[in-house]
């Protein structure tokens, strides 16, 4: 591959480049769908190719082909070029890379059982378990299990040095209950929803999960949502767990810290951002309680690389500490309007697509709080568990989450079952309200297999490190009066 | 790029390569080039080659799948016989009906000259002519100027054959002015010499700026007229919710036991219809199957859901083409949704209106509740207070939590334009709504 990525790289430099790096991606993915008894699926699927990234005349340019032939190789390369001149007739100031050391080097991804030697057998004898406990609930009317395996190779190298290869392996599960009756749907995920659970690890991940031990559960809950009631539209202290801080934070925090967001590269489509590049360093993003990093160097996290595509070095940087806005996530190209170097977050959805900046794993860092202390600690609140729906501005500020369930707190004490309780807020204002985050021993790292972003849409495997955390005051109930 | 008549030679090759009692296969090439643009200039410029062949192998009731976008025959025959080795683990699925036969398709010229000749530097001289429309008023422009070809084509072992090309042009823009006013306009079509890009710039910079300095608005329930985009956006949940047979028969869906109830008002007719002269799409769904004209909505009353073979044999009704590629969980889609236009202009819906909402299109729509498809999501670029049937003041961004079918219960008047919105493969074709009530329930600060 390396001498394919060489030939790339002559071609675009030969053709007038003055930057250019080539991706070479083989990457193969097993999906696995078990629904009411039945196999929906099992598939396997492989994507191959090589995309060209060239600065000329100041401007960018890409191509990119499943043909990765020397011959394809060299006209992917005069492409990306003459299409980079094509933007040079509409550009501003020539693009700047922030310096680097190329990179170069060897990667690959913990795992101890490769999922992809495990037999189909084994697998959809696990789903099939899981499937039918779930139907064994009367009221349970729809059921899902389902699992997920993407093994990816990736070969870098650019006109600067780098040469880099990487091979990371994520496996995902998980399981879904729906009740239905008269006209009413509700659901219940383990270990989350839209997707499962996902890391960069091997079959033991899937193993640890225990889909049949915790199937029972989740089917007695779907069950139980039926005839619980709404939550009562008001005001009310949100004790919000682990996974839905995973995704606030993902929605809140992690995209507008998103640089090229800040800088309006994002407008017409995923939006820009409330954060202003002056903000860094003094906006009071919220309370002392709050503490975001963005990190690629969590072990088993889907955000995990040793560099990102642009062979930046894979970092651990804050974004928000201690309330107060002191970082954003960045490219080579980003970076300096702030005056910083890339910190390592440009990221691409396969061959074909250019990266972007991205995610890696943005965590809200763990407090000092029990749960059970936490819930003993509140009165008249509610405690909400798994993300059902998301909604937010494009500016990141106005944001609305449904999740499965909740259960009311009285006098410090979980109490009445809720359905689908929502909750709306304004991003500063919100994070302001966090008095309580729990600590390390409740803080886990949750994979989200469907950030989308950017034109064409690039879908971004990312990360998320959260605790149960407590908010005070949140408007509740929207729309269910 | 791939030819029709190359993508089912391909697709022919693959099903008699695959050691299955039935097999099917589907072809997808497709060349694409985007450019966007962000700050008035151009910010990424990408072009994309690339083709799909997707097998699927059939044991008795034994079903698995395969894909590769490498197409020699070494690895045609490696993703055959992983489908194989799929089926033959799979447990039987006693309702699987086989692999549908063959059908007529008419396979229309969907394939426009000027849109495969629309290259990085026409895309850049496009661009720049959007653009100066923002920047020579001291506006801001962003967006997008696409086109791609594609070609689809399915064989399968029972004797489908069919194979099409497609073309599509698309172009957005967001204006932006320094008073938080923004504008949008976009532009879809399998023609890219329809494009008019100093027309569609001119009207994203217009809105912007009659949408500076916005006001506040308290939440509640309002009358509301939805433009095209914002209306596509409800169709397409409605789509993705609750017009496939799936979601009818698992009850998760407004239509499930309400065939011939009026639901809606009798305005409101919604179809899918991919024969239309003016549809974008394929005549066949991705198994090779003819797509009918479905009408899911007729005069406010409820029709019946798409299907696919599986869910045609499951309830003893006629497939009406809406397969999505296999292995699929979501069941039948409809992928050419268009709302039957009215009588009526723009002005005329807004010029009915004593005090209401004018939306231009929503931001990050979703689902709160499938059965009434109660969606929550936030207006943006363009949002103006209706008073006496003018627009008289812009508003900051809403965010609304509102049940789709109440509000085209609602439904009072629906314009003669109609707008494409999406993509060539998957366009909606909307006019614009006057909606009676419409609950916004927060704003942003």
């Amino acid at each position: 591959m390396n001498e394919l990525i060489a030939a790339a790289l002559e071609s675009a430099k030969a053709a007038g480049a003055t930057y250019a790096d080539a991706r070479i991606v083989d990457s193969s993915l097993e999906e696995i769908n078990v629904a009411g008894g039945v196999v929906e699926g099992v598939e396997h699927s492989d994507s191959f190719g090589i995309g060209v990234r060239a600065i000329a005349n100041g401007a960018w340019g890409f191509a990119s082909t499943r043909e990765v032939t020397p011959d394809a190789v060299v006209r992917i390369a005069r492409e990306a070029v003459a299409i980079a001149r094509a933007s040079a007739l509409v550009a501003a100031a020539p693009v700047v890379l922030s310096p680097l050391e190329p990179s170069r080097g060897v990667w690959s991804s913990r795992l101890d059982i490769d999922p992809f030697a495990v037999s189909l057998e084994n697998k959809l004898a696990l789903l099939a378990a899981a499937d039918d406990v779930l139907r064994a609930q009367p009221e349970v009317t729809i059921t899902k299990a389902h699992m997920g395996f993407k093994r990816q190779r990736i070969w870098f190298g650019s006109t600067e040095g780098a040469l880099t290869e990487q091979s990371i392996t994520e496996s995902g599960a998980g399981i879904v209950a729906y009740a239905v009756a008269d006209g009413e749907v509700v659901s219940r995920s383990y270990p989350n929803s839209h997707g499962g659970g996902w890391q960069q690890a091997g079959w033991e991940y899937i193993a640890s999960l225990d889909l049949v031990g915790n199937a029972p559960r989740v089917a007695e809950q779907a069950a139980a949502l039926l005839t619980a009631p709404y939550l009562e539209p008001g005001t009310r202290d949100l004790i919000i767990d682990g996974s839905q801080v995973g995704l606030q934070v993902h929605e809140s925090v992690g995209h507008p810290t998103e640089l090229d967001r800040v800088l309006g590269d994002e407008a017409a489509f995923a939006g820009t951002s409330f954060v202003r590049l002056e903000d860094v360093g003094t906006l009071r993003y919220g309370s002392e309680h709050m503490t975001v990093t963005s990190d690629a160097t969590v072990p088993g996290s889907l955000g995990g690389f040793a560099w990102d595509d642009e062979g930046v070095p894979a970092q651990r940087d804050y974004l928000v500490r201690d309330g107060i806005l002191v970082g954003l996530q960045s490219s080579r190209e980003s970076a300096p309007a702030i005056g910083r170097t890339s910190n390592g977050c440009m990221r691409a959805d396969g061959w074909n697509r250019i990266p972007l900046v991205r995610m890696t794993t943005v965590s809200l860092e763990p407090g000092t709080w029990d749960f059970d202390a936490l819930v003993a600690d509140t009165d008249g609140g509610v405690y909400i568990e798994t993300n059902n729906s998301w909604s937010i501005d494009d500016r990141r500020l106005n944001f609305q989450f449904a999740c499965e369930i909740g259960w009311e707190i009285k006098n410090g004490e979980l109490g009445r079952m809720v359905k689908s309780p929502n909750y709306t807020g304004i991003t500063p204002q919100f994070w302001a309200s966090c008095d309580a985050v729990c600590s390390r021993d409740f803080w886990q790292v949750w994979g989200l297999a469907n950030c989308g972003k950017g034109e064409p849409m690039q879908v971004a495997h990312v990360a998320h490190g959260a605790s149960p955390a407590r908010f005070r005051d949140v408007q509740v109930g929207v729309g269910r009066s | 790029m791939m030819s029709p008549e190359q993508a089912r030679e391909l697709a022919r090759a693959a099903v008699v390569m695959m050691p299955a009692d039935e097999a099917e296969a589907l072809v997808a090439a497709e060349h694409s080039a985007l450019t966007r643009f962000a700050n008035n200039r151009i910010t990424q410029n990408v072009a994309e080659h690339n083709a799909l062949v997707s097998v699927r192998a059939v044991l008795g009731r034994r079903v698995g799948v395969a894909s590769t976008n490498r197409l020699d025959d070494a690895s045609l025959r490696a993703a055959c016989e992983a489908a194989v080795r799929a089926a033959r683990i799979a447990p039987e699925d006693p309702s699987f009906p086989g692999l549908p036969g063959p059908h007529r398709v008419e396979t229309p010229d969907r394939t426009f000259a000027a849109t495969r000749a629309f290259d990085a530097e026409a895309r850049a001289r496009v661009a720049g002519a959007i653009i100066e429309q923002s920047s020579e008023r001291g506006l801001t422009a962003a967006g997008k100027v696409r086109a791609a070809e594609h070609t689809l084509a399915v064989a399968n072992s029972l004797g489908v054959d069919v194979g099409m090309a497609l073309t599509g042009a698309q172009a957005t823009v967001l204006s932006m002015g320094s008073g938080s006013g923004s504008g949008w306009a976009s532009f879809l079509d399998a023609d890219a010499a329809k494009l008019a890009p100093e027309a569609l710039g001119g009207v994203a910079a217009d809105l912007a700026e009659r949408s500076a300095e916005p006001g506040a608005l308290d939440p509640g329930s309002y009358t509301v007229v939805l433009g095209p985009e914002a209306v596509a956006d409800v169709l397409d949940f409605l789509a993705y919710v609750a017009f496939s047979a799936k979601a009818v028969v698992e009850e998760r869906s407004f239509m499930s036991g309400r065939a011939g109830d009026r639901v809606m008002s009798e305005l409101v007719s919604i179809a899918d219809d991919a024969l239309a002269t003016h549809a974008m799409g394929t005549t066949f769904d991705y198994e090779g199957q003819p797509r009918h004209r479905v009408p899911l909505v007729e005069r406010g009353v409820v029709g019946l859901p798409v299907t696919d073979s599986y869910w045609a044999a499951k309830l003893g009704r006629k497939n009406t083409g809406h397969a999505l590629p296999a292995p699929n969980s979501y069941g039948p889609m409809p992928l050419n949704i268009e709302l039957a236009a009215g009588d009526a202009t723009l002005d005329e819906l807004i010029g009915s209106v004593t005090r209401g909402v004018y939306v231009t299109r929503f931001h990050y729509v979703n689902v709160e509740d499938p059965v009434s498809v109660l969606l929550t999501g936030m207006t943006r670029d363009g949002t103006f207070l209706i008073e006496n049937g003018c627009l008289a003041a812009p508003l900051k961004n809403l965010r609304f939590t509102q049940s789709a079918v109440e509000a085209l219960a609602g439904c009072k008047g629906i314009t003669r334009d109609r707008s494409f919105v999406g993509t060539e493969e998957s366009a909606v074709f909307a006019p614009a709504l006057l909606l009676s009530s419409f609950a916004f329930t927060g704003q942003t600060a």
